[in-house]
């Protein structure tokens, strides 16, 4: 195994760990907000870890510098894609999960400030 | 009129610029055939939507032209902050320790597309979405929140990269 | 190796990919739908550039740069059309 390779398992096994991770909490959360803010570890940063180990694979340099601008790219197109999603949650009307609730009052009221 | 006038064609040329530039980064060619067809087609497109694509009240390049070198820099620092919050969510998912909670704040900065940048880095980072931009006011869901004062979840959410931001479109 | 390397990552994404669709039938609400959904898409477009550095071939890296910029078009659709479905008082 040559230096490039030890450095794109790397980014492969962070891949892995984050994508599992995010999976795992997508199941395990009960509200759409947690669901999203564990699934944003699967589809994030297990992707950008995913295009880091790619850019470090690349073959030739028509592939990479297409991989670097597609990593810019991902980093404008995916928050707009989970914010068009939040921002539908939030308009419905959901509530809040919260673990260990003393009241029963959700969301939609403003912090003292 | 004509200081409106003047800042219209100011508008109008950056428009054509950007969408230049984005031409020439997504075909990669240099025939003459694309590079006039890209050109007549950014003017084309530029004529049509100059006055959504920079609004008329940002009466400031500073707050248009971004500053290159801290451009680059947030965008390494961006990703740096991306793992450092994945690898809090990935405990959080693990240990199933979390206080989710929906907390509301003011921001300073004063362009337009800077506060867009912000929203969007306070989305890309897990642990904390977006859920509405309103001017300067943002709402948050924010996952591990341990405060209840607005001023200071502001500052632990946001803090860190406003001052970068607000470096880039000073 | 590096050949190796790629193909399992493929699996991998694929796994995710049907983990998502999973959740995506399975989704109580609209809102968790659209979230894997969301998840989804970021998957597929990892898994087109991880092909395409496999097979060494820049068409899907083409492919995946144009899903990357309109990819959000979608949810602005879907979700533009159940909020108005929402606000007719139907039922999701």
């Amino acid at each position: 195994m040559s230096v490039r390779e030890w450095f794109a398992l790397i980014a492969f096994a962070s891949s892995v760990l984050f994508g599992s991770a995010g999976l795992v909490g997508m199941f395990r959360f009960p509200d759409p907000y947690s669901r999203m803010q564990a699934g944003g570890l699967c589809g994030t940063t297990a992707v950008f870890s995913a295009f880091i180990g790619a850019l470090i694979l690349a073959p030739n340099a028509a592939i990479a510098a297409r991989v670097v601008v597609i990593m810019v790219f991902f980093l404008v197109s995916a928050p707009t894609g989970s914010y068009i999603v939040a921002r539908f949650t939030w308009q419905s009307g959901t509530p809040v999960w919260k673990p260990l609730a003393k009241t029963k009052r959700l969301s939609r009221k403003k912090e003292p400030t | 009129m004509r200081a409106e006038k003047k800042w219209g064609f100011i508008r109008f040329m950056l428009t054509t610029l950007f969408l230049y530039a984005l031409w020439l980064l997504f075909t990669a060619s240099i025939e003459p055939y694309s590079l006039i067809f890209g050109a007549v087609g950014s003017l084309l497109i530029a004529a049509l939507t100059y006055n959504i694509f920079i609004a008329r009240h940002q009466a400031n390049l500073r707050y248009i032209i971004p500053n290159p070198f801290h451009l680059v820099l947030y965008i390494v620092i961006l990703v740096f902050f991306l793992y450092q919050s994945s690898i809090h969510m990935v405990r959080a998912v693990f240990t199933g320790k979390a206080s989710p909670r929906i907390v509301h704040f003011r921001t300073r900065l004063k362009s337009d597309i800077a506060r867009m940048v912000l929203a969007n880095s306070i989305t890309i980072t897990p642990g904390t979405i977006t859920l509405d931009l309103n001017d300067d006011h943002l709402t948050v869901h924010w996952f591990f929140c341990d405060t209840s004062h607005a001023k200071l979840a502001g500052e632990k959410v946001k803090g860190r990269m406003e001052r970068f931001i607000g470096n880039i479109w000073s | 190796m590096t050949s190796l390397l790629l193909h399992y990552m493929q699996w991998f994404l694929i796994i995710c990919a049907v983990v998502c669709i999973i959740r995506l039938l399975v989704g109580p609400t609209a809102a968790d739908r659209l979230v894997a959904l969301n998840i989804l898409s970021g998957v597929a477009l990892a898994f087109l550039v991880v092909r395409g550095v496999a097979q060494e071939r820049v068409l899907y890296l083409d492919v995946a740069l144009v899903y990357d910029i309109f990819g959000f078009l979608g949810f602005l659709a879907i979700a533009r059309f159940l909020k108005d479905k929402i606000s007719d008082g139907e039922e999701m």
